[in-house]
């Protein structure tokens, strides 16, 4: 499903951000990157949604090389992956209904099957009652499940969050963590998780991928709390 | 498809009302550009059909000698101005209509019973009119004329037709840089009101990128913009085109200076001004708006 071989990337400005980063994530996997603030953990989500290229090495999503992907064709690679991030980036003028649906008017989907998926999503995620209400009329945590609904609206096969329990307090972000783990099982989408949370990476335990100064540091199948990790 | 379209216009209003004083702002840049326009165009089109009017006055009167009358010599002499490069029409007037054309000039009978006597022993040329295609040959076909055997003579308006004619076209040619410039300037300024625009949507296009719109759907909403503020900012110029033109027109009688100088009638002259200042300020839209996107978009991958 997703595969880095050999993944090096050096910014214009010289910063070295990631050295030869080798990882295999397979179909239907949970997976949590952690890593200290400067670990490339942001680049490497850069490098999974085409918004970066590679400087050495091949990322492969879906069967795509991502890094070879040519401007045009970058749109129509994100739809196979979904993106949630701690700020939640909801259209603030829109309706919770309208910014699911919004993001599969961009695909040019029928309106009919808009209208059936959105419901279906919004069930999914807990927010049935919720779909004429603006995004400030809800609290943070119904705000990220909005955010949510909206990445999977068009079932995505690969769902990157990045720190989507960052701006959350602990209870919701366990409800959140649930979700997603709901998601990763009725829908059967991959997921990749970045995340500062230790606690939830101690509750919930899933493969952990840890980052350090742009190399893997750990890769561990059974998850769980790394000691050196701030 | 269709459904579509209809979505980026109703986005394209929408980001207008919803930037409402950033879209005055920039459609007031559009509406001072399009009067400079409209007055400028008004001006060239008048002008130019002023040119067009002096210069197709202007014609070369060619008299044939008197021993030159035969029909034979007539024919040749005629072929031979007909032949020459730049002559547009050329009219025969024989010496006979040229003495009822003399006779008929004067107004007083008692003048004119004098030269019917003339009749017997008409003191006329044969002569040729010649009408050429552009003012600024006037000299030279002149001279060649002049050339041909069984020519007596040829004269025109003389120097100050041609020295108008080419003032008029100097005027023409620094009116239509004037135009562009404006354009221009005018595109410049619509690129950089939707640059504010994109920046103030950057979360939205964020948004949009994220779940996979193409750039073209990116675009489209903000190109529709750009085209209402443009259509939003020919409103005023229209108006003060459509009611200062007529009202210059009636105020002037259609005259300016001389009659030699008359202003092109306002319909449908004023309609035809106002759908050009629509459909340059909708393309200065287009314009302005489309590079400002293209952009943007094309550094943020």
């Amino acid at each position: 499903m997703i595969t880095l071989a050999g993944v090096s990337k050096t910014y214009k400005n010289g910063v070295n951000a990631l050295y030869d980063i080798n990882l295999e994530i397979k179909q239907g996997e949970f997976v949590y990157i952690i890593g200290p603030t400067g670990s490339g953990k942001s680049t490497l989500i850069k490098l999974l949604d085409g918004e970066e290229v590679p400087t050495k090495g091949n990322v492969d999503v879906v069967g795509i090389n991502v890094g070879k992907l040519k401007h045009s064709r970058v749109p129509l690679y994100r739809r196979n992956i979904g993106v949630v991030f701690q700020d939640f980036r909801l259209l603030e003028a829109k309706t919770v209904f309208e910014n699911i649906s919004y993001a599969l008017e961009v695909i040019n989907m029928k309106k009919d099957i808009i209208r059936h998926r959105v419901r279906q999503v919004m069930n999914l995620v807990g927010l049935d009652d919720k779909g004429s209400s603006f995004p400030n009329e809800l609290s943070g945590g119904q705000q990220q499940r909005v955010a949510i609904a909206r990445a999977i609206a068009n079932k995505p096969k690969v769902l990157i969050a990045d720190e989507p329990t960052g701006n959350l307090d602990p209870v919701k972000s366990d409800e959140i963590m649930t979700l997603l783990e709901k998601i990763n099982r009725e829908e059967g989408t991959t997921i990749l998780m970045v995340t500062h949370d230790i606690t939830l990476v101690n509750k919930h335990r899933k493969r952990t991928i840890v980052l350090e100064n742009g190399h893997v540091a750990a890769d561990l199948s059974e998850g769980g709390y790394i000691k050196h990790v701030q | 498809m269709f459904s579509r379209f209809i979505r980026h216009i109703k986005e394209g209003f929408f980001g207008v009302g919803r930037h409402a004083a950033m879209s005055i702002s920039s459609a007031s840049a559009v509406t001072i550009t399009l009067i400079i326009i409209s007055i400028f165009v008004i001006f060239t089109v008048n002008v130019n059909s002023m040119t067009n009017k002096i210069e197709g006055d202007v014609q070369i009167s060619v008299m044939i000698d008197y021993n030159y009358e035969s029909q034979e010599n007539i024919d040749r002499i005629g072929l031979a101005i007909k032949e020459l490069p730049g002559v547009d029409v050329v009219t025969f007037s024989s010496k006979e209509e040229e003495l009822n054309f003399f006779i008929d000039s004067f107004t007083d009978e008692h003048e004119k019973e004098i030269f019917e006597s003339y009749r017997e022993d008409n003191p006329m040329h044969n002569a040729y009119y010649v009408k050429i295609k552009d003012g600024n040959d006037l000299q030279a076909l002149k001279t060649q004329i002049d050339a041909i055997e069984g020519v007596a003579n040829s004269n025109y308006g003389g120097e100050s037709s041609v020295m108008l004619v080419d003032a008029l076209g100097s005027v023409r040619t620094g009116g239509f840089v004037i135009v562009v410039a404006l354009s221009l300037l005018a595109i410049f300024l619509i690129q950089n009101t939707i640059k504010v625009t994109i920046l103030a949507r950057a979360n939205e296009i964020a948004i949009m990128r994220n779940v996979g719109a193409k750039n073209g759907f990116i675009r489209a909403p903000f190109v529709v913009e750009g085209m209402i503020i443009g259509a939003l900012g020919a409103i005023i110029p229209i108006f003060a085109t459509i009611f200062g033109y007529i009202f210059a027109y009636s105020k002037l009688n259609g005259i300016l200076i001389s009659s030699m100088f008359i202003m092109i009638p306002p319909h449908p002259f004023v309609l035809q001004i106002s759908l050009l200042l629509v459909g340059v300020g909708m393309l200065v839209g287009l314009i302005g708006s489309f590079l400002s996107v293209t952009k943007y978009l094309r550094w943020k991958r």
